[in-house]
């Protein structure tokens, strides 16, 4: 199978890489852009956890049911792409200081749904954070915790 | 890490239709179309389907648009479950396909799938494809050879299978302005709000004069395709809209000859077809609320 050349824009830095045509985003974020970016999880495979979640172009997609092909060029963002140095991004502030983590697999896929929310509607409702998490499952903490936080942050001014 | 990874496969990316009807053509039943790819993917994942060439839509920006023109509402084939969550002219003007597709599984998969590969995939318990047949949507075909545009209700032969023949794809919905005065109804049961529905009813439906002058009463989930309850709608049609009337027709639909419910691990027959009384009788009741006594 041929190689593919691309692109790939991830927390605001260029990769240039040849890419197989059927590798998932997922592989290509952790293995492949030789930064090792270890916070995108995968963990059903398919489509169901939300674990593997990153942003696209701002939307949170589903990164181990993505064509890497199919988003090169565009804005990827990962969980390490939040913190800015030292200085933890609002949401990881609100989770750790919520006690919103426990195991913490599923904790950089919920920050970057809840990213994805807040930068499109700063101001959501505790409905409107359950719908955007959704698609986001945690086995550990049974979500109260997980939504106060994202709710601290979006009446916080993010 | 291990990963549940993809077999290897050829990807091509088609620019614009005729491109990719040539590409597809040329790859016969070797080659598989990808739009939104989440459904796709996942196929591919547990090898239900294993094509050598995938041909991908995503760079055809002519497949994306969705709007009203003409009286109708136009889905382009690049059109996101989200694009359609998002819209004015969707949510007003077309509410219980609003409902449907603002509801669908998780905001992740909504910002990849897109609308017609929730069409073509054709899931007998789609919530979309139930509104879009009480809709009387219709689903456009590029063929290479002048395209055809058909019914919604035709486009799906059996569970997950539809009419499409290797080198056809669907270039967009075509969904008819709602009438001035119809009224229409969203339900689905399901066990969580991203599951798959046990039960979806969507109806359509006009009363002039006191006398119901059109409904169309698609139900999912409940036959191999989305199926129309024809004899129920033959008994509506012409009546005024009464709790009788609404409670009789909805015993019958769930006796329509169409309503064939399997039992799997979301429900059992019995319980489906319980249901399908118990939603289209809310869903009537919807409908008619503001034209009985």
């Amino acid at each position: 199978m041929k190689k593919i050349e691309a692109t790939f824009i991830v927390n605001g830095n260029p990769y240039e890489i040849y890419v197989d045509s059927h590798a998932l985003l997922i592989e290509v974020l952790r293995d492949e852009l030789g930064c090792k970016l270890n916070g995108v999880h995968e963990s059903c495979g398919s489509g169901d956890c939300g674990a593997c979640t990153v942003l696209v172009d701002g939307e949170p997609i589903l990164s181990c049911m993505t064509l890497a092909v199919s988003v090169r060029g565009k804005a990827i963002t990962t969980i390490e792409g939040l913190a800015k140095g030292t200085e933890l991004h609002p949401l990881q502030e609100a989770f750790v200081s919520n006690g919103a983590i426990q195991c913490g697999y599923c904790t950089p896929g919920m920050i970057l749904s809840a990213k994805g929310l807040l930068d499109q509607n700063p101001n959501p409702s505790e409905l409107e954070v359950k719908k955007a998490l959704a698609g986001n499952l945690c086995r550990c903490t049974g979500y109260k915790k997980i939504i106060d936080a994202v709710l601290r942050v979006s009446k916080g001014g993010n | 890490m291990l990963y549940r990874k993809l077999y290897s496969f050829d990807y091509e990316e088609a620019r614009d239709v005729p491109e990719a009807i040539s590409l597809l053509q040329t790859h016969g039943t070797e080659a598989a179309v990808m739009a939104g790819g989440i459904g796709l993917i996942e196929e591919m994942k547990r090898r239900a389907v294993t094509p050598k060439v995938v041909v991908s839509l995503q760079p055809i920006d002519q497949l994306k648009f969705l709007d009203v023109s003409d009286g109708n509402l136009r889905i382009g084939a690049l059109s996101k479950l989200s694009h359609g969550e998002q819209s004015n002219v969707v949510k007003e003007g077309f509410p219980a396909l609003w409902e449907a597709i603002a509801q669908i599984s998780s905001a992740q998969v909504r910002n990849m799938g897109t609308i017609v590969g929730n069409i073509t995939a054709c899931n007998p318990g789609s919530d979309v494809a139930t509104a879009l047949v009480a809709l009387d949507a219709s689903v456009k075909i590029a063929d290479g050879n002048g395209g055809k545009c058909i019914p919604i209700k035709s486009f799906g032969v059996h569970s997950r299978k539809n009419i499409l023949k290797p080198g056809e794809i669907v270039t967009e919905i075509i969904v008819p302005c709602l009438a001035p005065g119809a009224q229409t109804a969203f339900l689905n049961l399901a066990r969580t709000k991203e599951d798959c529905a046990k039960v979806v009813v969507a109806v359509n439906a006009r009363v002039t004069e006191g006398v119901i002058e059109d409904i169309k009463i698609a139900l999912g989930a409940v036959a191999p395709t989305i199926v129309r309850a024809t004899t129920v709608e033959t008994m509506l049609l012409g009546e005024k809209p009464s709790e009788g009337l609404i409670q009789a027709a909805s015993e019958r639909a769930s006796q329509e000859n169409m309503v064939t419910p399997i039992s799997d691990i979301r429900s059992t027959s019995q319980y489906r077809s319980q249901m399908v009384s118990v939603l289209t009788r809310r869903a009537l009741t919807r409908v008619f609320q503001n034209h009985m006594n």
